[in-house]
């Protein structure tokens, strides 16, 4: 049996308690990206395994879903949302100041230095403080989550500028 | 049940729900009357979006720098959104008091309050959840809460338990429905039929009679079989079955677990979508005290029932929500529909008999066992018995949730909801992605019962409306929508794959400004072409593009044209300094554009058309500098045929 690298070991470690046909693929899966912020290759091989499943058959069904990613997210990542209320108060004048800040094309990219990304939000209902983003990082306990409310188009510019140049969550939220 | 096997004696479960009781009534007794005044933080999804913890926090801070005599707790909130977060005081008398928006800076008040200081927060009362007190309305007479019943059902515990505590729910009668109905024998078949008596019907759209859905998972064949609650409520502007279980999680649980008796289901999921964390850690905990307390499990109440319910979080697939999307999510696999039938109460999880259903068909059904069908149609109307949860929210100034009657009057919730705010109204939205778009002049017509809807080839839906003023154009909308089931097409069929792509294009081209004369026939033929796909979603995608072409026939015209009067299409206006002064302005208009477009000396500034994304960042910055001018229409299109 080869080598395991040290990650490796861990995944399989985490996901030990899951069974094949028993429905578990969406848990492991979330399990190991709560863990590592994303599914690595590596990390797929490990679940295929423990789920008894062809690591393609896996990806194809992982792939398909918008939240498991199988990069790196950003260090701060934008979620935007894409709700009918915020379609209301210029959403789409926000998202598009802060793709223009930070020099990307669309929504699922990261600025060059990995720093920033921006990923399409879905509503969760908090629409009275519409038009709202999310502002996502990746900690040693898991994902976090800073809503931010009552955005506007310049609030996004300086926020969106703000995380460019490093600035932590709480210093984007007072830019 | 095969011969030489005895029939288990569900009588024990009465002498169990009993002991529970006991310790549940003295729980919750010294809770609503507690020796201490209580501050209680609202915790559900939009509270904490809206600052709960920090409010909490303070709180907590205060209390412990003044060593005051208060407790802490949670509750959920009690349906006005907009006045998160919110939080209630509740005095040993048991009256309760609701207060918001509660921000850190008034944490000193809401203690004062608390401790005797009756008045140092009066601003920030609302309503009395419980109680009289002289000079504070109940919150029951809110103008937000006139159209609810004067007793709640399906939101009975909000407000007036801690979501987190399976023995306030059991103090409230909960699981009181599923002890009676083993304790006394009721039959599959008359827990059944008392739904369909009811008039239940399946809540997430489809409206399907819930009781009859499970005589096919009841007749279906062998032992094995699955019973699946669909959270996976992803309509944008919905958030039903949120609150539910947020809210009242026992009360999901306990409609699962009357359907998994009256189905012969011994194994449940909750499919529950992921933007829910907190729906999820909820009912996670929720379905680990009901195993604790020997109400889920091996051994159901000491019966020797089997019940085993198990949350499967979603990945941000729409199509999930439509149930063979659902199921295969479930099995492991892409979260594909699949032709029906065979219907999953042939073919389900696993490939065994199963039974979908939307959170709030099951939150109802604990409510219709404990008391009876008639007292359920006691509310709605002839043709739809009950209560619905509804969401509201877009450009009005109460964002929230209420519990009101089928066939209460669209016009009378707007009405509730504060009216239309910043501008008049334009269109309504139901239904979701997958619903409705629909005109201003049908509010009146308008009842919350689904058959009112479809005269206006819409749908009444899931639960949320979205009311939209006339300052966005109904063509961005459309274009949201458009792209949303475009995304979100699992890709299977052709007809949606494509269709829903060509779709987004032709109506992102026309938000462009350039429209052509063939888009008209071109989203006609897409329109039925796409009703050749295997499942609703294909079915349905085009139907809010339909709606805006026919609804808003003029809108729809004049954006071919290139005319746009609300100025929110981008390729119908340009962005043009329109004063030089005041030169401040001017200047923090040329900072704040992501793409400087904004060039040339202070007296001397003008937008490069190129360069503006029309993102609006410059208006709010330079008010009276900065404005939008709407470019000449194009020569008119002459529409074919």
């Amino acid at each position: 049996m080869p080598l395991e690298t040290e990650s490796k070991a861990r995944v399989r470690a985490l996901v030990a308690d899951f069974r094949p046909n028993n429905g578990d693929m969406m848990a492991a899966l979330h399990r190991v990206q709560h863990e590592f912020g994303y599914l690595s290759q590596e990390s797929l091989e490990v679940i295929a395994e423990q789920l008894d499943m062809f690591p393609a058959i896996l990806y194809g069904a992982a792939s398909f879903y918008d939240e498991f990613r199988f990069e790196a997210p950003a260090q701060t990542t934008v979620r935007w949302c894409s709700g009918p209320a915020c379609r209301l108060r210029n959403s789409n004048g926000i998202r598009d100041a802060m793709l223009a800040t930070l020099g990307m094309e669309d929504l699922h990219e990261q600025t060059e230095d990995h720093r920033v990304g921006m990923v399409l939000g879905q509503c969760n209902g908090c629409c009275e403080l519409a038009p709202m983003v999310w502002l996502e990082q990746h900690g040693d306990h898991g994902p976090e989550q800073t809503p931010v409310g009552h955005m506007t188009a310049a609030r996004a510019v300086r926020m969106a500028r703000a995380l460019r140049d490093g600035a932590d969550i709480e210093e984007a939220i007072d830019a | 049940m095969p011969e030489g096997v005895a029939m288990p004696d569900l009588s024990v479960a009465l002498e169990r729900y009993e002991e529970l009781r006991v310790r549940a009534d003295a729980e919750y007794a010294a809770w609503r009357n507690p020796e201490r005044p209580r501050i209680d933080i609202a915790m559900d999804t939009s509270s904490l979006a809206n600052g709960a913890r920090a409010t909490g926090v303070a709180i907590h801070r205060v209390i412990t720098e003044r060593n005051a005599a208060v407790d802490m707790g949670q509750v959920h909130g009690y349906g006005m959104q907009w006045i998160h977060p919110s939080v209630q005081i509740t005095f040993p008398n048991g009256e309760t008091v609701l207060y918001g928006p509660v921000k850190p800076e008034d944490a000193a008040r809401i203690v004062d309050e608390a401790t005797g200081t009756w008045g140092a927060a009066a601003d920030l009362r609302h309503g009395m959840v419980t109680g009289t007190h002289e000079g504070v309305p109940s919150i029951r007479d809110h103008e937000f809460f006139s159209l609810e019943p004067h007793e709640r059902r399906l939101m009975r515990n909000l407000g007036l338990t801690d979501p987190d505590n399976l023995m306030h729910y059991i103090a409230r009668d909960g699981y009181r429905a599923t002890a009676r109905m083993l304790g006394r024998h009721l039959s599959e078949e008359q827990v059944r039929n008392t739904l369909n008596d009811a008039g239940l019907t399946g809540r997430g759209g489809a409206n399907f009679p819930t009781g009859l859905k499970w005589n096919f998972l009841y007749g279906a064949p062998g032992e094995e079989h699955y019973m699946v609650c669909n959270a996976d409520e992803g309509d944008p502007g919905a958030w039903v079955n949120r609150v539910v279980m947020e809210g009242d999680p026992h009360l999901l649980i306990e409609g699962m677990l009357i359907g998994s008796y009256a189905t012969k289901a011994k194994v449940g999921f909750i499919y529950l979508r992921d933007e829910y964390p907190f729906s999820v850690q909820r009912m996670e905990d929720a379905i680990r005290e009901a195993e604790a307390a020997g109400i889920l499990g091996n051994d159901v109440l000491g019966t020797g029932l089997e019940f085993h319910l198990r949350v499967v979080r979603g990945a941000g697939a729409y199509v999930c929500g439509e149930e063979t999307g659902l199921l295969s999510s479930i099995q492991d696999s892409r979260g594909m529909p699949r032709v029906k039938p065979p219907f999953p109460a042939q073919r389900g999880v696993f490939n065994k008999p199963s039974n979908v259903n939307n959170v709030e068909s099951f939150a109802n059904v604990p409510l219709i066992v404990r008391h009876n069908s008639e007292w359920y149609r006691e509310h709605g109307s002839d043709k739809q018995s009950g209560t619905k949860i509804f969401s509201f929210s877009g450009d009005i100034p109460r964002v929230g949730f209420m519990e009101i009657p089928f066939a209460t009057r669209l016009e009378d919730c707007l009405r509730v909801c504060g009216g239309i705010q910043g501008g008049q109204l334009k269109a309504i939205q139901s239904g979701g992605p997958l619903g409705s778009l629909l005109p201003a002049e049908a509010l009146p017509k308008l009842i919350l019962q689904p058959d009112s809807f479809t005269p206006w080839d819409a749908i009444m839906g899931g639960g949320g409306m979205v009311f939209c003023n006339d300052q966005t154009s109904v063509l961005v909308l459309t274009e949201m929508f458009a792209q949303f089931v475009e995304d979100e097409s699992c890709g299977r069929c052709i007809t949606c794959h494509h269709g829903n792509q060509r779709q987004t294009e032709i109506i992102r081209r026309i938000l462009d400004g350039e429209g052509r004369r063939e888009d008209e026939p071109n989203l006609v033929m897409l329109d039925r072409t796409l009703q050749f796909s295997n499942c609703v979603h294909g079915q349905f995608s085009p139907k809010i593009t339909r709606n805006m072409r026919v609804h808003f026939k003029g809108d729809f015209e004049a954006a071919l044209l290139g005319v746009d009067p609300t100025l929110t299409m981008k390729g119908m206006y340009e962005v043009v300094v329109a004063n030089q002064r005041p030169e401040e302005q001017a200047k923090a208009a040329a900072d704040i554009c992501p793409t400087a477009a904004i060039q040339g000396e202070p007296g001397r500034r003008r937008v490069v058309d190129e360069a503006c994304i029309r993102c609006g960042a410059c208006f709010e910055v330079a008010p009276d500098v900065m404005a939008k001018r709407p470019k000449a229409p194009k020569p008119g299109l002459v529409p074919i045929g």
